[in-house]
């Protein structure tokens, strides 16, 4: 690769089961606050990258209202229909080309309010079989792949639910985020409903109105407009089988392929070592063992003692998600751009009380599918490299 | 190359229901036209930097790219930006009697507003022509409020 | 950047209105199939993968991961793309930033539609539907007609708005828009990959009932069911795999705000303006190295859901004078043994599997430049830059891919 790409900028909406405001104010306010950060306009942007969902916005075309708010009015413009990870790997894409100096990725969904989400989930599902036997869908998948993981390596419903907790906590430490408690136990977690066992109502992502909006830009570009960018060492994504009972549900094999293509990108041999924080997309708590231990930092199988020792909290070996991740927060589309976002307020020293001591590499992961089918990982790092 | 289509293959129903959706959509600038209506008014919206008079008028200025508000009158007189002749129902079925809509540049108006044209034989309408409002005896605040455009 | 080629397209067998016999993957699937059979390459010869479509068209959310291993996709990097009718365009840039920009060597864009799975209607109501119903509540007579009417009829009521204004502007009459339907219904029925395959005289098309003056029947597209595939690669893997290849020398697109239907917060721009045209075909030109387009553009295939688009596009995207279109047609310019061969495939205007109708552009247009077309309407003298466009959202996007005989130059 000949040029290099930074993060410069994000911003985030608070996160909110009801935003309050239709999508395009939404849109405009958010675009227009993070412009205000560096005093630019619209017209310094070179493309714009949308991300959201047919089926979420209830819209064919779902970007046809977007474009005007996010101020891409007789510019460049294309939309990434899938998670938000996915539109920032699409615009470093095309700030690497060559053709393109400036990105703004912007992905939204209004899925606390506007959609009913484990509704939308089931057009995911092959229409002719599994659509009709209604045996699957999004929760009754994510609980088998819980239990999967669960009994191959013994972890117990008391470590699913301190995974929870600690999110929970973190996400209070987090400004925008939706489902928080800041002094969330395994108890109080064990003491919501059950939606489909072993799954409780606070292992699962709340159903979220937000949006996350991302400044790209190439090196040249990025020293112009801050002292202070985060760099895009390596990305990486890959897609496994649809058919869950023919993947190994307890390990995420298109996260490790995708991982090891970032980590590959970013000159990563040593991930336990070599990266300071991730930010990781688990719509539920026992997804995050399964993505870290493919992302390669914690051992396979050693959820229940990552857990017990505390290993993956702020101030632990591996800090995990500090900013309580999906479980905090989780609108769709935008959800893996948060991720990307949260690590660029960790690597700037800008995560406030949720700050993550030193860090200077950090991964950031997005999902796709049930049981995280289609997996995107990358890797950002202080140094340009 | 002949091409030969295998035995047809099982079919299964499906739906995609927009009922269940809860749409937020931006109700201001509806609304400010509506109340208008109810005067016989027109209302939009004009942005301070570009000047851009939008009806119905939105919260931004799409050009500008910053927050609206300066509402502005805009006369119920205009001219034909475009306009087709509906000649066929939504089924397809021809309609008994052709119907001119168009969109119409208000004077003072920057957009271009929907309408139907009436008072003039089909073949006659022109782009450019100059059209005004007519207005229902008893406007009560709704988009039929303005019952169809004639020639002016 | 570095020079991106396609070096090969996959066609399902035919495109048609119904294919009952396949279901949706196995549909992609005969798409990607051709294409490996028309490169020899093997799935583990693809780097990464590009997929789009419309998915309202069919119900189906997210149907690379349902497709995905029918795409060949498994462990490998897959990105879904979609941008309403600019879809199938926007995915092959995809795949063309991919390669331009060093990730990957070898990309495989994936664009189909299976129109018949779904209701057209109601994934075109859907572009809107939220609006309407604001028009609806607010007191829009929606089907009486009378007060303000929104639309004047469907899409088909949009196209005729602008197509009124193209004519005003223009100088065409509404008969050019019966020659220009005749001319590319002829020439789909040389092009084995087409829809509506018929001999279509001006006389056929004009016996057909007006929709919305000043459109008829006979000026609508199809609804179709049908993939198509394109393969890049950059240019050491392009040498290696290939004879003959086409190499995109410009990539370019632009969006405008929701023309013909911002129902409730004002439309700004006439429908037959296009500002992005011009917008987006004056940056691909300029990257492709084209300083006179009306002279070193040989051909062009581009998107015309309705017949009198071809001859507005035209003059949109520089390829002549405005006003000029028409007078073009008459001269038999745009036939296939004419100076610019316009929509020698037939266009969109007879083909329409949506996803993949902008994709079929730039497919077309590298077939022509390889020389590869299968059926009778390869254009006979040599290719050597097209112009391929792309059109969709609510009238408001534009694509433009240029394709040359030979790599771009370096500046």
């Amino acid at each position: 690769m000949e040029r290099k790409v930074a993060i410069i900028g994000q911003a985030q909406t608070k996160h909110s089961e009801d935003i309050g405001m239709p999508r395009e104010r939404m849109l405009f306010e958010l675009v227009k606050g993070l412009f205000g950060q560096f005093g630019i306009t619209r017209h310094d942007i070179d493309t714009f990258v949308l991300c959201s969902n047919d089926f979420q916005v209830g819209r064919t075309i779902s970007n046809v209202f977007e474009d005007t708010p996010v101020g891409a009015y007789m510019k460049d413009e294309t939309k990434v229909e899938a998670d938000g990870v996915w539109a920032v790997t699409y615009a470093t894409t095309r700030i690497l080309s060559g053709i393109y100096d400036t990105a703004l990725v912007v992905a939204n969904s209004l899925g606390g309010s506007e959609f009913r989400p484990y509704l939308i989930m089931d057009y995911q599902l092959n229409p002719t079989y599994d659509r009709q036997l209604g045996f699957l869908n999004e929760l009754s998948t994510a609980a088998l792949q819980a239990r999967s993981y669960m009994d191959k390596y013994g972890m117990t419903d008391a470590q699913l639910d301190m995974i929870a907790a600690r999110l929970l906590r973190n996400a209070a430490k987090n400004p925008n985020a939706l489902q928080a408690k800041a002094d969330a136990t395994p108890g109080y977690v064990a003491g919501s409903d059950y939606l489909y066992e072993p799954l409780r109502k606070l292992h699962c992502y709340p159903f979220t109105d937000g949006a996350c909006a991302l400044l790209l830009a190439s090196a040249e570009k990025a020293k112009d407009l801050t002292d202070n960018p985060v760099w895009i060492a390596g990305m990486g994504d890959s897609i496994e089988s649809y058919y869950v009972g023919e993947r190994d549900l307890f390990r995420s094999r298109s996260t490790r392929l995708a991982a090891e293509r970032a980590y590959k990108m970013a000159g990563i041999s040593d991930p336990m070592g070599q990266i300071d924080v991730a930010e990781v997309s688990t719509k539920f708590a026992h997804q995050e063992p399964i993505i870290c231990e493919a992302l390669g930092l914690f051992e396979e199988g050693s959820g229940g003692e990552v857990a017990d020792k505390g290993l993956s909290e702020i101030d632990g070996e591996m800090p995990v998600s500090p900013s309580g991740g999906g479980l905090g927060a989780y609108p769709f589309s935008a959800a893996g751009a948060i991720c990307v976002a949260e690590c660029f307020r960790q690597l700037t020293g800008s995560a406030g009380d949720a700050q993550v001591a030193n860090a200077g590499a950090a991964v950031a992961h997005g999902q796709d599918g049930f049981c995280a089918q289609h997996n995107a990982v990358i890797v950002l790092s202080k140094e340009e490299g | 190359m002949a091409f030969e289509m295998g035995p047809e293959t099982r079919q299964v129903q499906g739906t995609w229901d927009v009922t269940t959706y809860r749409y937020k959509i931006e109700g201001k600038g509806m609304k400010l036209l509506c109340d208008a209506m109810k005067e016989k008014k027109i209302r939009g919206i004009r942005c301070n930097e570009c000047r851009t008079v939008y009806v119905p008028g939105p919260t931004f200025c799409r050009k500008c790219h910053i927050d609206i508000d300066e509402v502005v009158e805009v006369k119920d007189t205009g001219e034909v930006g475009t306009f087709a002749v509906l000649m066929a129902d939504m089924r397809g079925n021809p309609v008994d009697t052709e119907r001119v809509s168009a969109q119409i540049k208000l004077d003072g108006a920057d957009t271009w507003l929907g309408g139907t044209i009436e008072g003039i034989d089909w073949h006659d309408v022109k782009i450019g022509m100059r059209v005004k409002a007519v207005w229902a005896d008893n406007p009560e605040g709704k988009l039929s409020d303005i019952d169809h455009f004639e020639p002016a | 950047m570095r020079n991106v080629a396609i070096i090969g397209v996959g066609y399902t067998p035919v495109f048609v209105s119904k294919r009952k016999d396949v279901n949706i993957v196995e549909m992609i699937s005969e798409a990607v199939d051709a294409a490996f059979r028309n490169t020899n390459l093997t799935p583990e010869d693809i780097d990464s993968i590009t997929f789009g479509n419309m998915q309202t068209f069919e119900g189906l959310n997210l149907p690379h991961l349902w497709a995905s291993e029918h795409i060949r996709a498994l462990d490998k990097p897959t990105i879904r793309i979609s941008t309403g009718g600019t879809t199938g365009m926007s995915t092959l840039q995809a795949a063309y930033y991919q390669v331009a920009s060093g990730l990957h060597d070898v990309v495989m864009a994936v664009t189909w539609e299976k129109q018949s799975e779904g209701d057209s209607q109601v994934g075109l109501t859907g572009i809107v539907m939220p609006e309407a119903m604001v028009m609806i509540q607010h007191g829009m007579d929606l089907f009486g007609g009378r007060g303000m009417a929104g639309m004047g009829g469907g899409s088909t009521g949009a196209a005729s708005y602008q197509a009124m204004s193209y004519l005003h502007h223009s100088g065409a009459s509404p008969e050019h828009i019966d020659k220009m339907a005749a001319l590319e219904r002829t020439n789909a029925s040389k092009n084995p990959y087409a829809h509506l395959r018929k001999v279509t005289t001006v006389e056929d098309i004009q016996a057909t009932p007006f929709i919305s003056w000043p459109l008829r029947y006979g000026h609508t597209c199809p609804t179709s069911d049908g993939a198509t595939v394109a393969i890049v690669a950059s240019e050491e893997k392009a040498k290696k795999l290939a004879d003959q290849v086409a190499w995109i020398t410009g990539v370019a697109s632009c969006t405008s705000d929701p023309t013909t239907a911002n129902l409730i917060e004002g439309q700004l721009t006439d429908s037959a303006e296009q500002q992005p045209a011009r917008i987006a075909s004056e940056k691909a030109f300029a990257m492709a190295g084209i300083k006179n387009p009306k002279k070193e553009i040989d051909m062009a295939e581009l998107y015309n859901g309705f017949a009198h688009q071809s001859l507005m596009w035209l003059e949109k995207l520089g390829l002549c004078k405005e006003g000029e279109a028409h007078k073009m047609l008459d001269k038999g310019a745009l036939d296939i043994e004419g100076e610019l061969p316009t929509n020698a495939s037939g266009g969109v205007f007879s083909t329409n599997a949506i996803g993949a109708s902008a994709m079929n552009r730039p497919a077309e247009c590298a077939l022509q430049i390889m020389r590869k077309i299968e059926g009778e309407h390869q254009i006979p003298k040599k290719v050597r830059n097209a112009l391929a466009h792309g059109w969709g959202g609510l009238f408001q996007y534009v694509t433009v891919v240029i394709l040359s005989d030979e790599p771009r130059k370096a500046k």
